[in-house]
């Protein structure tokens, strides 16, 4: 069975619940498909799917074993484009972060091509497997309307403070927040026109987003890695050890190596206070 | 210093037994005659564009595209007296009659294919497209009677802007070998061959694609001095496992997720095999029941894991049918490797750095490129040594032409000459039988 990735932690838990296939997320909302396309902006609601080559099944292939064992997408089967879906996830305690996007979709999805970048995550795929994908990612709990944002370009928020209704900032101001607290796009994913607002629903309490979140952060009640949960920096700490010791020399034993012969590192001091120094 | 005393299984691209018990040195690119063979044919092959000289030759376009001295074309029936300029070239270039030397016209007579002998690289393996440059010039002035006046814009077409540029922009002679001058550093000759010449040489099958990709990166492992003493068992270990599809590892592991799999179950599938096969062990648990795994044999535990990287990428990229995830695969295929385990990723690490940065090369957000063009002679990819590039080919070799850079656009004259060649069209059985003539 596999393990995904180490902590006792709540953060620990969630991260692999995100990882781990056979545990479904929780659907907090269910987006009509006709909408999740519409703020794509990839293709209008309705509009056939282009394709950039003819049907897997109406080509040619070359007589590859690796092509005869592997089944094609839905998507690639068909010959559809490559398209993306972009997700921007606040350090404020969004439920999901850029690192953990692709090893979920990696564990869940074929045929992907994540990229995550400083403060945004991207995934590329054939253009009905990206509406999929967006759809089931933008319904279920990696989602909150307030601090992940579904942006193409001008991504800039991640690391911005929030508003004063604790909302992520967006300089195309795609969304927009009703007086009931229902936050809704106004615009597509790159900031175009859509020809209808698209309601998200509201944003998860403050409580909710720090049971769901995936980040250790030391700072307003958040999970502080190396001192809440010092098995994942411990963990780390050993993969930096077995890299060294493989660029070293792979074929003498670790144990002959000097220094530390154990997992992590004993009595790490921790110069930050908790809560961090603001 | 100990004796490497592995031996492996080779079975082939569909899973056959190819050859039993083989001692990994007979793998070695230094004693493996098949190749010795695809590596001196790299170094001495060339080929050259007879259509396209005559056309370059005739438009007055003297050395490529924008070279172009209007009144200066001559209408020299290349492709026509294709023979006696192949014969021509054959009798200069030849040593010792009898000698490997050849100059075979291909395509209707609108290629050559030159094989330079041996004996004409004394130091540097340039020579061969020194000399077929040179043999070429010569026979098309002496062919065509090319007076003084006329011989240097004959010299332009053939050798590009060679001298002003050292790397000979512009040349009709290609060889799948760079110029030393457009070497990373020393002994990176064989990782300076572009992925998609590879894929269409092997006509975009995949495990061959990438065992002939593997051969040339591994055999240039031996000439940049990382392979020797005892890390050359390392080096062996991951071309037999990765390129070699050795005990049907990577075969298997791509047949038991190709149908639904994801890379992450091609991840958890290497560790189960590695653990099975007693090359992880369980060296200590943590309180949140999470176990650390250790290995007694850190290089053997580096071969699973190139095995396990290519077969995801494999994966991924075929269900895909496209070559851009080839930089996230290895990506995260290492990262989730590394958690799960505690084990280092594949090159201890150096396959996940030369992700990152090869993933900005090939996703245009650098300019353009694309995997196809990607070799391991590069700033992004070169630090990985073997195991990262053959995932690149196999990438290649999967896509179904949704690259700009299609190995049907950049490779077709390679693809075409070098395809014809059996070392080259089928490595793995050619290996395995270069193994059997000195085990």
């Amino acid at each position: 069975m596999p393990q995904y990735t180490p902590g006792s932690s709540l953060v620990g838990e969630n991260r692999r619940k995100f990882m781990d296939p056979s545990k479904k997320l929780e659907k907090l909302r269910d987006i009509a498909e006709e909408d999740i396309v519409r703020m794509l902006g990839h293709r209008a609601p309705g509009e056939a799917y282009k394709s950039i080559h003819p049907p897997i099944e109406e080509m040619e292939e070359p007589e590859c074993s690796v092509r005869e064992m592997v089944k094609p997408t839905p998507g690639a089967a068909a010959g559809d484009r490559i398209r993306y879906v972009q997700f921007t996830d606040s350090m404020f305690f969004a439920p999901a972060t850029p690192r953990i996007r692709p090893m979920m979709w990696f564990t869940r999805y074929r045929g992907v091509d994540p990229g995550v970048l400083s403060g945004r995550t991207i995934v590329e795929a054939r253009e009905r497997d990206v509406e999929a994908i967006a759809k089931e990612y933008m319904d279920n709990e990696t989602y909150d309307t307030a601090r992940t944002g579904l942006r193409g370009r001008t991504v800039h928020g991640h690391s911005v403070r929030l508003d004063e209704n604790g909302v992520m900032f967006d300089a195309l101001r795609r969304w927009s927040r009703d007086p009931n607290g229902d936050i809704k796009y106004v615009k597509d994913m790159v900031g175009g026109a859509m020809d209808k607002e698209v309601v998200l629903g509201k944003p998860l309490s403050e409580d909710e987003l720090r049971k769901r979140t995936t980040t250790f952060r030391n700072a307003q009640g958040g999970v502080w890695m190396e001192e809440d949960d010092p098995e994942v920096a411990d963990v780390i700490s050993e993969i930096h050890w077995n890299r060294t010791w493989g660029g070293f020399q792979p074929f003498i034993a670790r144990s002959d190596i000097a220094g530390n012969k154990d997992v992590g590192v004993k009595g790490l001091k921790l110069y930050t206070p908790r809560g961090g120094v603001e | 210093m100990a004796k490497i005393e592995d031996k492996v299984d080779l079975y082939d691209d569909r899973g056959n037994k190819l050859l039993g018990d083989v001692p990994i040195t007979a793998l070695s690119p230094l004693r493996n005659p098949a190749i010795r063979k695809i590596c001196g044919l790299v170094a001495r092959l060339a080929a050259v564009d007879l259509a396209g000289l005559e056309k370059r030759i005739s438009s007055g376009a003297i050395a490529g595209k924008q070279m172009i001295i209007r009144n200066k074309g001559m209408d020299l029936d290349i492709v026509g007296k294709g023979k006696a300029i192949a014969s021509q070239m054959k009798d200069m270039l030849e040593v010792e009659a009898g000698d490997e030397t050849r100059a075979d016209l291909l395509a209707g007579g609108k290629r050559l294919l030159v094989e330079v002998p041996s004996a004409r690289i004394l130091a540097d393996y340039s020579a061969a497209r020194t000399n077929v440059c040179a043999a070429l010039t010569q026979a098309l002035i002496d062919t065509f009677d090319v007076d003084m006046w006329k011989a240097s814009d004959i010299k332009g077409a053939v050798w590009g802007m060679y001298p002003q540029d050292p790397a000979m922009t512009g040349s009709v002679v290609a060889t799948l070998v760079d110029v030393p001058i457009s070497n990373e550093g020393p002994g990176y000759t064989l990782r300076n061959i572009p992925v998609n010449h590879i894929a269409a040489t092997v006509r975009k099958r995949a495990m061959p694609g990438a065992c002939l990709s593997m051969v040339l990166e591994e055999s240039a492992c031996y000439e940049m001095g990382d392979a020797v003493g005892p890390f050359e068992r390392g080096h062996l270990l991951d071309f037999a496992y990765e390129g070699l599809n050795a005990n049907n590892m990577l075969f298997n592991l791509i047949k038991e997720n190709g149908q639904d799999g994801t890379l992450g179950d091609v991840v958890y599938a290497l560790v189960e095999k590695a653990k099975a096969d007693g090359v992880a062990k369980p060296k200590t648990k943590l309180g949140s029941g999470y176990t650390v795994f250790g290995t007694d044999d850190l290089q053997m535990w580096n071969a699973y894991a190139s095995t396990g990287m290519l077969a995801a990428v494999m994966v991924n990229c075929a269900a895909m049918r496209a070559g851009q995830p080839v930089p996230s695969s290895i990506m995260y295929f290492n990262e989730m490797l590394e958690h799960d385990t505690g084990l280092p990723g594949v090159d201890y690490g150096k396959a996940q750095g030369a992700s990152v940065s090869s993933s900005f090369f090939s996703h245009s957000i650098y300019g353009g490129g694309g995997p196809g063009v990607f070799h391991g002679n590069h700033i992004v990819t070169r630090h990985a040594k073997g195991q990262f590039i053959p995932c690149f080919c196999a990438a290649m070799c999967i896509d179904a032409d949704t690259q700009y850079f299609a190995p049907s656009r950049t490779s077709g004259l390679y693809g075409e000459v070098l395809g014809s060649i059996p070392e080259f069209a089928e490595p793995m059985k050619a290996v395995a039988e270069g193994a059997k003539e000195i085990m």
